[in-house]
C-alpha cells in the first residue's frame, strides 16, 4: 500500500549539504501498524516529513495507493493530506479555538464541508475512543492523553488509507501513552487502519506488527513481532538496538 | 461547525486580538504620517517656509524619517500578526488545506483589517492635525497666519502610504504562504532568531561610523560647493550620512548582543540578556526605528528653544531700544514726529542719534551657473559691480555707536554682528567702491571689522572717501538710521507698535521689498535676462511671498522687509506671534514623532513579554522569585525604551552640536548658541521625564498581563 524506495534527502548545515536520507526504502502493506526507530538525526522524522508531503526529497519515490506522490502538483498533494492522509504529532497540533469535536471535524470540513453522516461519524470516534464526555470542551481543558485520542480520532476523520504518527506518546505520561496506543490498535482493529508511527519508546513499537530500524540515514535493520507476546518482541527489540549502537541500548533510548 | 465557512468564522473570533493589534498599529502609521502630511502640505505652513529653505528641508527630512520609522513598525506588526497565525495555517496545511483555500483566508483577512484601519487612519488624520493645531492656537500662540487652510493633496501622500501599508501587507501575506515547508510555518511561532555573531568592536567602530557619517553628511554638500564648484542633486549629499545610519546599526546590534558591561558577570543578566539576543533581529531594528524617530522628535523640538532663546538673549543685549531706517526719498517720521508720538504715549526718549547711509556698489566674485549632464556647475567671474552695500562714514558711525574710530582713507571696515558672526561680511573680497549714478570709483583695502548689532552687514568708510564717493547721489541711493533710547522700555509697547505702523503706512510700494532686494544685481538681471527675481511681480514665480504691508503682523514681513525697524519691546513681544508658525509646526512635528515613539516602544515592550511568556512560567517553576520575575522583565522592557533613547537623544544633541559649530564665521558656538543649546538640554530633560514616565506605565501594564 505504501512503497518507499530509494529515498534520499539532504538540507544545508551552516552552508555545507548533510544527507539524512541515504537511500531508506520499506513497504507497508494495508492494515500493517509500523514504527520507525533510531537515535537522534538518524531521518525518522525528516523520512516521516517526506511520506507526508510535507518536504519535498531529493530523490527516490514514494507510491501511496497506486499513486506516485512525486509527480504531483501542488494542489493534489494537498487533497492526499486530506483524503488519504491522517496525522497524529508529538505536540498534538489541535487548534486552541475549536472544541474536540470541531478539531475532529476539521480534515471533513478542509474536504468541503459536514454533511450528517460525518457528525455522526465523529461522534462514533470519540465515543469509540473514550473522549465522548468531553467533546464540547477546548483542548485547553482537557488532558495531554486525552488531546492524542483527539488527535487520532481527527487522524481518522477521512478513512485515510495511512495514519503517520510523530512521537505521539513523546509528550504523554506512561499511562496516557498506553490508552493512546491502545487508541491506534483499536482504529486498526476496528477500522481496518494502517498506521506509520515514529517513536523513541520501546514499550510503544513493542505494539506494533513490524518495527524498522533507521542508523545514519539508512534503514539498519528490521523486525516482524511474529507470534512473539509483546514483552518478547520488546525484549528483541532493546537486544536489536543495542547491537546497533555498539552494545548500549540504553542510549539510543535516552 | 460545518463548513470552511463556520471554520473561518470561528477562526476570526479566536484571533480578534491578534488582528486588533496588527489592525492597530497600521491605524496608527497611517494616522500619524496623515496628520504630519496635512500638516506639512498645508498652505498655512508652505506660506511661511520658503521653497528650497532650510525649514523646509528640516521638515521634509523628519517626514522621510517619519515614513521609514512607520513603514518599518507596520512590516514589523505585520511579522507579528503572521507569526501568531503560523501555527494555525501551518495545522490546516498539514491537514490538507490547499494554498488556495488559505490564500483567500487570509488575504481577506488582511484585506478588511488594512483597508479598515488605513481608511480610519486616513479619515481621522486629518482631523487630529486640525484639532493639535487649533489646541496650539487656544493654548500657546494664536496669529492671524495661524489661521489652518488644507490642501487636498495631502491625501495623495496619505494615499500613498496607506497603498504602501495595503501591498506591504499583502507581499508579506504571500510569502508567509508561498513557503514550501509545512514544518517551518507550524514552528515559526516558536522559532527564535539567531543573530550572527558580533565582534566586540562593533560597538565602537558603530559610534566612530555615527561621527563621521554625521561630519561627512553635514560637510559634503559644503564641500561639494566650495570646492568643486558642484551643486548635486540633494539625494547624492545625502548618502553621505550613510554610515552615521550602519554606525548606528552596529552600536544597537552591539548593546543588543555583547552589551557594554563586559566587566560584570555574564550571569548577572543571563535571563534577559539570552531572550534579546534570540529575538535580536526584531529587537535591533525596532530599536533603529526608535532611535530615528525619537532624533526627529528632538530635531524637531530643539527648533523653538533654540531660536527663541537666540532671539531672546541678541534682543536683551541690543544697544539701542530702538532703531529703524529709511529711503531717504521717503516721508517717514521725523525726531519732532517720533518725540511727539512719544509724549502722546507717555514716553520719554533719552537720547536721540541719527545718520546717514549710502548705497554703493562693491565689486566681487559673481558665481555663474551652467546647467550641465551632472547637474549645476558655476565659476566665479570677477565683477566690478557685483552687488550694493550700505556704507556709513566713520562720522556716522561714531554718532550711531558711541565710537571713536578713525579709517585710514582707502580702507574699509566691515560691521559685525556682537559675536563678531559675519554672515557676508567679507571686506577682504571689497577691492572697489563704486558710485553707480556718478561711476565714480574708490579703490579700498580692509581694515579691522566692528561689531554691532543694529548696524551689522554694513560697511565704514573714511570720512573723506565717503563725501567723495557718494557726491551727486540721489536720494533713492541713500539711507538715514535712527537710534533712540526711552525710559522703561518695556512699558513702551503700545508706542513701539504705533511707530511701526506709522512707518509702514508711510512707506511707498517702492520700497515694499525683500531685505535681499538689491538694485545693481536687478539692474544687472534685467539686462541680462529680463527679469529681477526679487521683483514684487516675480516672486510667485520664484515660491516666494510677497512682502505686503497689509500683512505687516506676519513672520515673513517682519523677518524680511527691507525696512523693518527694530524696536526692542516690540520684536520681544511679538516674538512668539511672528514665528508663530514656525514654532508650532515643529512642535507639531515633535508631537508625531514623539508619539509614533511611544506607541512602538509599547507595543515592542508588550511583545517582548509576551513571547517570553513561557519562560517566565517555566522560571516560576523553577522556583524564581516575583522579584527575580520583575527585575527580567524589567531588565529587557527598559533595553526596549533607554538604548534607543540615549543613543537618539545623544546623536541629535551632538549633531546639532556639530551645525551650530560650524554654522558660523568663525568657527565656534557662540553665546546665543550655548544659550540655546542649554534650552535644548532642558527640552531633553522633559523629553526624556515623559519617556520614562510612559516606561513604568507600559512595565505596569506587563506585569499585569504576566501576571507577576
Amino acid at each position: 500500500m505504501l512503497y518507499v524506495e530509494n529515498l534520499k534527502k539532504s538540507y544545508m548545515v551552516g552552508g555545507q549539504p548533510v544527507e539524512v536520507l541515504k537511500g531508506v526504502s520499506l513497504q507497508l502493506a494495508q492494515g500493517e501498524f509500523v514504527a520507525v526507530m533510531g537515535p537522534s538525526g538518524s531521518g525518522k522524522t525528516t523520512l516521516l516529513n517526506g511520506i507526508s508531503c510535507y518536504i519535498a526529497a531529493d530523490s527516490g519515490q514514494i507510491t501511496l495507493g497506486g499513486e506516485k506522490l512525486a509527480d504531483l502538483g501542488e494542489e493534489a498533494l494537498a487533497k492526499v493530506r486530506n483524503e488519504k492522509l491522517g496525522f497524529v504529532f508529538q505536540d498534538f497540533m489541535l487548534l486552541d479555538g475549536l472544541t474536540v469535536r470541531d478539531n475532529i471535524l476539521l480534515p471533513r470540513i478542509i474536504a468541503g464541508g459536514v454533511d450528517d453522516e460525518g457528525e455522526r461519524y465523529a461522534d462514533q470516534l470519540c465515543e469509540a475512543f473514550g473522549i465522548g464526555h468531553i467533546k464540547g470542551k477546548f483542548p485547553a481543558e482537557i488532558s495531554g492523553g486525552e488531546k492524542q485520542r483527539c488527535a487520532v480520532a481527527r487522524a481518522l476523520m477521512n478513512h485515510p488509507l495511512l495514519i503517520l504518527a510523530d512521537e505521539p506518546t513523546g509528550n504523554l505520561d506512561s499511562k496516557s501513552s498506553r490508552t493512546v496506543i491502545e487508541t491506534f490498535l483499536q482504529a486498526r482493529r476496528e477500522l481496518g487502519a494502517t498506521i506509520f508511527m515514529v517513536t523513541h519508546d520501546s514499550f510503544a513499537a513493542s505494539f506494533c506488527d513490524r518495527v524498522v530500524l533507521l542508523k545514519d540515514g539508512t534503514v539498519s535493520n528490521q523486525l516482524s513481532r511474529g507470534g512473539d507476546s509483546r514483552g518478547a518482541f520488546q525484549d528483541r527489540l532493546l537486544g536489536a538496538i543495542r547491537e546497533m549502537s555498539g552494545g548500549d541500548g540504553d542510549a539510543v533510548l535516552a | 461547525m460545518r463548513s470552511w465557512r463556520d471554520l473561518d468564522r470561528t477562526l476570526g473570533r479566536q484571533g480578534r486580538k491578534n488582528d486588533l493589534l496588527l489592525l492597530l498599529c497600521c491605524f496608527g502609521s497611517v494616522l500619524l504620517i496623515t496628520a504630519y502630511v496635512t500638516i506639512m502640505r498645508s498652505p498655512t505652513v508652505l506660506t511661511v517656509l520658503p521653497e528650497g529653505g532650510d525649514s523646509r528641508k528640516q521638515v521634509m527630512m523628519i517626514f522621510i524619517l517619519a515614513v521609514i520609522g512607520c513603514g518599518a513598525f507596520t512590516t514589523y506588526a505585520s511579522g507579528l500578526y503572521f507569526r501568531a497565525k503560523s501555527r494555525q495555517t501551518g495545522i490546516l496545511m498539514a491537514l490538507g488545506a490547499s494554498r488556495f483555500q488559505l490564500r483567500r483566508m487570509l488575504y481577506r483577512d488582511v484585506g478588511r483589517i488594512t483597508l479598515i484601519a488605513c481608511a480610519a487612519g486616513a479619515l481621522l488624520g486629518t482631523p487630529l492635525a486640525w484639532g493639535l493645531w487649533q489646541l496650539f492656537r487656544l493654548l500657546v500662540v494664536d496669529s492671524e497666519q495661524m489661521r489652518l487652510t488644507l490642501d487636498p493633496q495631502a491625501y495623495l501622500f496619505a494615499l500613498a502610504f496607506s497603498l504602501f501599508v495595503i501591498v506591504m501587507v499583502f507581499l508579506m501575506a504571500r510569502r508567509f504562504l508561498r513557503r514550501a515547508n509545512i514544518i517551518d510555518i507550524v514552528n515559526e511561532a516558536r522559532r527564535s532568531e539567531p543573530i550572527r555573531e558580533v565582534k566586540g568592536w562593533y560597538g565602537w567602530a558603530g559610534l566612530l561610523l555615527m561621527a563621521v557619517g554625521g561630519f561627512l553628511g553635514y560637510m559634503a554638500p559644503g564641500f561639494f560647493v566650495t570646492q568643486l564648484h558642484w551643486y548635486p542633486p540633494e539625494g547624492l549629499t545625502a548618502i553621505f550620512y550613510a554610515p552615521l545610519f550602519v554606525g548606528l546599526y552596529m552600536v544597537l546590534l552591539h548593546t543588543v548582543v555583547n552589551g557594554w558591561r563586559r566587566g560584570r558577570s555574564r550571569y548577572h543578566n543571563l535571563i534577559p540578556n539570552s531572550m534579546m539576543k534570540f529575538q535580536g533581529r526584531q529587537t535591533v531594528r525596532n530599536m533603529l526605528v526608535i532611535t530615528v524617530l525619537l532624533a526627529g522628535a528632538y530635531f524637531a523640538s530643539f527648533y523653538a528653544p533654540m531660536l527663541g532663546t537666540g532671539n531672546a538673549l541678541s534682543m536683551e543685549e541690543r544697544p539701542v531700544d530702538y532703531a529703524y531706517h529709511y529711503r531717504a526719498d521717503q516721508d517717514i517720521p521725523q525726531e519732532g514726529e517720533v518725540r511727539a508720538l512719544a509724549e502722546d504715549c507717555g514716553v520719554t526718549i533719552t537720547s536721540w542719534a541719527e545718520a546717514p547711509m549710502a548705497r554703493l556698489a562693491v565689486d566681487g566674485m559673481e558665481h555663474v551657473e551652467t546647467e550641465g549632464t551632472l547637474g549645476t556647475t558655476w565659476e566665479a567671474v570677477y565683477q566690478e559691480r557685483q552687488r550694493s552695500e550700505l556704507f556709513l562714514s566713520e562720522s556716522a558711525w561714531n554718532t550711531l555707536a558711541g565710537d571713536h574710530l578713525d579709517l585710514a582713507p582707502g580702507t574699509v571696515s566691515g560691521i559685525f554682528d556682537r559675536n563678531g558672526n559675519g554672515n557676508g561680511v567679507f571686506t577682504d573680497q571689497i577691492t572697489l567702491v563704486t558710485n553707480v549714478v556718478t561711476g565714480e570709483t574708490l579703490s579700498v583695502t580692509p581694515a579691522e571689522g566692528q561689531k554691532h548689532d543694529m548696524l551689522f552687514g554694513r560697511f565704514i568708510l573714511d570720512d573723506g572717501d565717503y563725501a567723495a564717493i557718494t557726491q551727486g547721489l540721489p536720494e533713492i541711493w541713500r539711507e538715514e538710521m535712527i537710534f533712540f533710547n526711552v525710559e522703561n522700555c518695556e512699558d513702551t509697547y503700545y508706542f513701539a507698535k504705533a511707530l511701526f505702523h506709522e512707518i509702514v503706512d508711510r512707506s511707498g510700494e517702492e520700497v515694499e521689498v525683500y531685505d535681499a532686494w538689491d538694485p545693481v544685481v536687478r539692474q544687472r538681471d534685467l539686462e541680462e535676462e529680463g527679469y529681477y527675481f526679487l521683483d514684487p511681480d516675480q516672486l510667485e514665480r520664484f515660491g516666494f511671498t510677497t512682502i505686503d504691508y497689509d500683512q505687516r503682523d506676519s513672520s515673513e514681513f517682519r523677518n524680511y522687509w527691507a525696512y523693518m525697524p527694530q524696536f526692542r519691546v516690540l520684536d520681544q513681544n511679538d516674538f512668539i506671534r511672528t514665528m508663530a508658525v514656525f514654532l508650532m509646526l515643529f512642535l507639531f512635528i515633535a508631537i508625531i514623532c514623539f508619539a509614533a515613539v511611544l506607541v512602538i516602544a509599547y507595543t515592542r515592550s508588550l511583545t517582548v513579554a509576551l513571547t517570553g511568556r513561557q519562560m517566565y512560567e517555566d522560571l516560576g517553576r523553577l522556583g524564581a522569585s516575583k522579584r527575580y520575575l520583575r527585575k527580567t522583565v524589567r531588565s529587557q522592557i527598559r533595553r526596549v525604551f533607554f538604548t534607543p533613547s540615549l543613543v537618539g537623544t545623544a546623536a541629535i544633541y551632538a549633531l546639532y552640536a556639530m551645525i551650530m559649530y560650524f554654522n558660523g564665521d568663525p568657527l565656534g558656538w557662540t553665546p546665543d548658541e550655548f544659550a540655546g543649546m542649554g534650552a535644548c538640554l532642558l527640552v531633553v530633560a522633559a523629553g526624556s521625564g515623559v519617556l520614562y514616565g510612559f516606561y513604568r506605565f507600559t512595565r505596569r501594564k506587563v506585569y499585569a498581563m504576566l501576571g507577576i
